[in-house]
């Protein structure tokens, strides 16, 4: 063995594939030995060039990385024990060190020719360089000019070779296949960046004729994604990873933000509601037509059981939003739109059993009819603040989705049952908006994090789970696009991330990897899994035989836990800060003194009502829509005094008279 | 560091296997005796023994054979190893004759940042025959044979009595062997004397080749003692050497070979062993015109160089009491390539 000269590295073999009886080559498995100081390890690309041709054609085949075994000439420990007389410092004294080998397993990546496929030959092997890389992975079948779908993920790098490697968007958005799950332990902020950065790249690189795409994201836990708008700090490295990838480093240009408000009805529950931010942040709304479409998300089975069902169905089809009389109810005129509405319905209803001693209404059992009724009221009080009493609705733009567009629902503040509440509904308005083609895009990617949480591998079927699992098996042909992440792969449905086409590893706990799912990764490649550094992913895409091993650069925004320094929660403010903040967004000249002067002494449901109908209609004329929605006030005018002559004259020196 | 290539194979398939099967084609129906090959190497079921034997030898450090510890004090590296090896295997009986298969290796094994690597290789195969012996047809198949064709019968050595005795046939074909793997250790260490010329350690004596054994950088290191080079009390002086002492310095003179200074060298203790355990006898050329106190300086430093090499152990080879580590890579390495 010679010093490798620098020009002829690329072009010298680094090993030679080796094969013995016992460790024979497979055509999806092969052996080969380097020198010891060879640039080789785990995840690296390499290229057999093989020395006898097949059907005249010299084989080629590209395989990875994914074992190493390291050994010498001694047969027994004991023997190097002995040949230093147990004195492991006498060992760095011998005159000559004992043969050593570094033989490597590597996985078959592809063959060519690809028929016959054999068991791979004897032959040299070398570092594959960049157009290697893009052969051995499959790429160059979308990346050829004119019908380039490659989206990059990240950037290879072994022994000196590095190399963009692209997804395939037919694979990743659909209709190929699509979704993609990300797992990792957390902390190390990996999942959320990949996706920031995948995101990017895919805004960056999504084809023209593919269509448009946007992307909808839940904000689970603290600020996470409450700044994709703001530029982060890029290092040097970074930099180069984007040049290399070739999407441009910087955030988001159009992000909308969406949260519920507090309990308060008026201040938005979310990490970003400092004022310099509040400029692209609705608040998410929602009354009794569009909860009560979704009861079943918020009602286990023990709520609603068959007679419950039908009652809330008859309420769905008959009361809401219908004008609804019944003789019981002395013909009375309903209307039901709000849950303030439904109330007292309910309690007309109720009392008008209660007076004539009926125990049943149209078939509906009063028992039935209460618990009912306790359940649908709960609900505006369990997700107070996103579902309102009046009926108020401040929706995503369903129909009017932009393209390139980031709309983060931020619900980390909120209960469960909200949560679910609120992706239960956005997904399923994203579908039937998707079926019918007018959502205002062609596809839509919907990031989902804490899948375990979700849709979990264990535990009764809920609704979010069943809308999960529809999701990942049907929503490729919609253009709706689940990407997904966890901590614990083992731990989500099997359906759900079985049906993602791109799987992405960050750095893995080691009983996670002990789990039956990982059986199929050699014990080289846990150990790696188990120990990569941040803004390392391990990734499996259905055109990679094997996963990969990529570098992805630290996304262009602001850290979550960064942007909540810089722009810290806005105070709790009194309601008519909260509505100035609100009504400001949509015309940035009002002051707190005309909107003090505006809401003067009226209710605060009036003036929340009031807030809320200039937000959802968005006037040209903030001013006087939000005045015309208050109720006037009558002015106090001063009463005339009657004046009435005395009934007879005081005499003037008379000081007690009256 | 790129993987060395292999040195191109111009030359026509020499293998057992390749001349078995033109042999074949030359001579065909004549296989009723066996093709050959089968088995062992012959090397080990030669009956050529060498008889063990004692010599008196002339003591050139001091005035009688006496052990002496190896003191400390300068020493250097070897730079390089060299050894070679052999390989004989019938490779058709011809009329009951035996034709002899035989390969020789040797290779000099270069030390550099600790690690051993090749400096030079020579692997050449064979046929040794007794073409006295022999029909005409079947020794112009042999003549027909891409390879070279030794005559066993040729020479003086030939003994018409007993010559004819297969095993006559089989010895005298591997003592042509192993002059054949003598004389490839010779070119390599000559080649590495005059290119290199640093520290060489051979694995046997070198008295075999005049310019090796004249050379200042060539210490060749005797593993078998069949001869052994004292007798009497001195025989029992080294028998009875501990472990890193050496022998006085004496001279090997024979007509055959040329003259060196040698002694031995107890590598290891020998306690619990044969007295033989860890013994090495170590060949170098005898200075000339050196004075006693010059030969005891030369001993002792070629003694502490080789003392130098006991670790790493050449374990799992059985004679890794007397087997320097880097002679047994060398082993390693021409096992790998025959």
């Amino acid at each position: 063995m010679t010093p490798m000269n620098d020009s002829d590295s690329a072009a010298s073999p680094l090993g030679r594939v080796v094969a013995t009886e016992r460790k024979p080559n497979t055509p999806h498995e092969f052996h080969f030995w380097t020198a010891l100081d060879s640039p080789v390890g785990i995840g690296t690309i390499i290229r057999v060039e093989g020395a006898h041709p097949v059907n005249g054609q010299i084989p080629e085949v590209y395989g990875i990385v994914v074992e190493g075994f390291s050994y010498t000439d001694l047969l027994t420990p004991l023997h190097d024990v002995l040949g230093h007389d147990g004195s492991p410092s006498g060992a760095s004294l011998a005159m000559t060190e004992r043969a050593e080998i570094r033989l490597y397993t590597a996985a078959v990546l592809r063959q060519r020719p690809e028929e016959p496929l054999q068991p791979v030959p004897m032959g040299k092997v070398y570092l594959a360089d960049e157009n290697d890389v893009a052969v051995a992975l499959r790429m160059d079948g979308y990346l050829e000019e004119g019908s380039r779908t490659g989206i990059p993920i990240g950037v290879y790098r072994a022994g000196g070779t590095e190399a963009p490697i692209y997804l395939d968007a037919d694979f990743l958005i659909g209709p190929e296949a699509a979704h993609l799950n990300i797992t990792g332990v957390s902390g190390l902020a990996t999942k959320t960046s990949a996706i920031e950065w995948i995101l990017s790249s895919i805004f960056a690189h999504f084809p023209e004729q593919k269509g448009s795409v946007a992307a909808v994201c839940f904000n689970v836990k603290g600020p996470d994604l409450c700044f994709l708008d703001q530029p982060g700090e890029v290092g040097e490295a970074d930099r180069a990873l984007y040049e290399k990838c070739d999407v441009p480093v910087g955030p988001f240009q159009n992000v909308q933000y969406f949260a519920p408000f507090k309990a308060d009805g008026f201040t938005l529950n979310t990490l970003r509601s400092n004022d310099a931010l509040l400029h692209n942040v609705s608040s998410l709304t929602w009354g009794l037509r569009e909860v009560l479409q979704y009861a079943e998300v918020l009602l286990n089975k023990d709520d609603v059981d068959a007679k419950a069902d039908a009652l809330i169905d008859f309420i769905r089809e008959r009361i809401v939003d219908r004008p609804f009389n019944d003789p019981m109810l002395g013909n009375k005129q309903y209307l039901v739109r709000s849950f303030a509405d439904l109330e007292q319905w309910f309690r007309d209803v109720l009392s008008a059993m209660e007076s004539k001693g009926n125990e049943g209404w149209r078939t509906h059992h009063v028992a039935t009819i209460r618990k009912v009724r306790n359940r649908l009221s709960n609900i505006s009080t369990r997700c107070a603040g996103l579902v309102t009493d009046e009926g108020t609705v401040s929706d995503l733009p369903f129909g009017s989705f932009q393209d390139r567009t980031v709309y983060v629902i931020d619900i980390a503040s909120l209960e469960d049952a909200a949560q679910d509440l609120i992706f239960a509904r956005v997904v399923t308005r994203l579908r039937e908006h998707l079926e019918k083609r007018d959502l205002g895009v062609n596809h839509v990617i919907v990031f989902v994090d804490e899948l375990n949480k979700y849709a979990p591998n264990d535990g009764q079927e809920t609704y979010v789970r069943k809308m999960l699992l529809d999701l990942a098996e049907r929503g490729r042909y919609l253009g709706l696009v689940l990407f997904s992440a966890q901590q614990f792969r083992s731990q989500v449905h099997r359906r759900v991330v079985g049906n993602s086409g791109t799987a992405l590893y960050g750095r893995m706990d080691a009983d996670e990897l002990a789990t039956p799912g990982y059986a199929v990764l050699s014990p080289a490649v846990k150990t790696k899994l188990a120990s990569l550094e941040k803004g390392q992913l391990m990734v499996r895409h259905p055109h990679f035989t094997q996963p990969i091993f990529v570098r992805f650069p630290r996304p262009a925004v602001m850290r979550g836990r960064d942007g909540a320094e810089r722009f810290p929660q806005g105070a709790d403010v009194n309601l008519d800060a909260a509505v100035l903040r609100s009504l400001r967004t949509l015309d940035p000249s009002l002051t707190l003194s005309w909107v003090q002067d505006a809401i003067g002494i009226r209710e605060d449901d009036e003036i929340i009502r009031a807030r809320n109908a200039a937000l959802r209609e968005r006037p040209a004329d903030v001013r006087k829509f939000f005045l015309a929605q208050l109720r006037p006030i009558v002015s106090a005018q001063p009463a005339a005094r009657a004046t009435s002559p005395a009934l007879r004259s005081v005499p003037r020196d008379d000081p007690y008279g009256f | 560091m790129t993987v060395a290539e292999p040195e191109a194979t111009a030359a026509p398939d020499a293998t057992l296997r390749a001349l078995q099967r033109q042999l074949a084609a030359l001579v065909p129906g004549d296989g009723l005796m066996g093709a050959g090959g089968e088995g062992p190497p012959l090397e080990t079921l030669s009956s050529a023994v060498e008889l063990p034997r004692l010599i008196s030898a002339v003591i050139i450090e001091g005035g009688s054979l006496r052990a002496i510890p190896v003191p400390s004090g300068p020493t250097f590296a070897f730079a390089a190893f060299l050894d070679g090896t052999q390989e004989s295997r019938v490779l058709r009986y011809m009329n009951s004759i035996p034709v002899i298969h035989g390969t020789v290796a040797a290779v000099v094994r270069e030390r550099k940042s600790r690690r051993l690597a090749t400096w030079r290789h020579e692997v050449s195969s064979r046929v040794y025959a007794p073409r006295a012996l022999l029909s005409r047809d079947h020794n112009e198949a042999l003549s027909a044979l891409r390879v070279h064709v030794v005559d066993t019968t040729a020479g003086a050595d030939f003994d018409t009595k007993t010559g004819e005795h297969p095993f006559a046939i089989r010895d005298a074909a591997i003592h042509k062997v192993q002059e054949d793997r003598e004389r490839a250790e010779h070119v390599l260490a000559e080649r590495w004397c005059k290119v290199v010329g640093e520290p060489l350690f051979i694995d046997g004596g070198i008295s075999a080749n005049e310019r090796v054994a004249t050379h200042a950088c060539v210490v060749g290191v005797v593993k078998s003692h069949r001869t052994l080079y004292a007798e009497g009390e001195e025989l029992q002086c080294v028998l009875r050497l501990r472990a890193g002492e050496r022998t006085t310095a004496f001279r090997i003179t024979s007509t055959k070979r040329t003259t060196v200074a040698s002694w031995y060298l107890r590598l290891r203790d020998p306690a619990g062993h044969d007295p033989m355990w860890g013994l090495v006898r170590v060949e170098i050329a005898e200075p000339p015109l050196a004075t006693p106190v010059q030969i005891r300086e030369r001993a002792d430093e070629v003694s502490r160089s080789i003392l130098a090499e006991v670790v790493p152990l050449a374990l799992p080879d059985g004679r890794w009491d007397k087997m320097v580590y880097g002679i047994r890579d060398c082993e390693e390495f021409l096992r790998a390539v025959m």
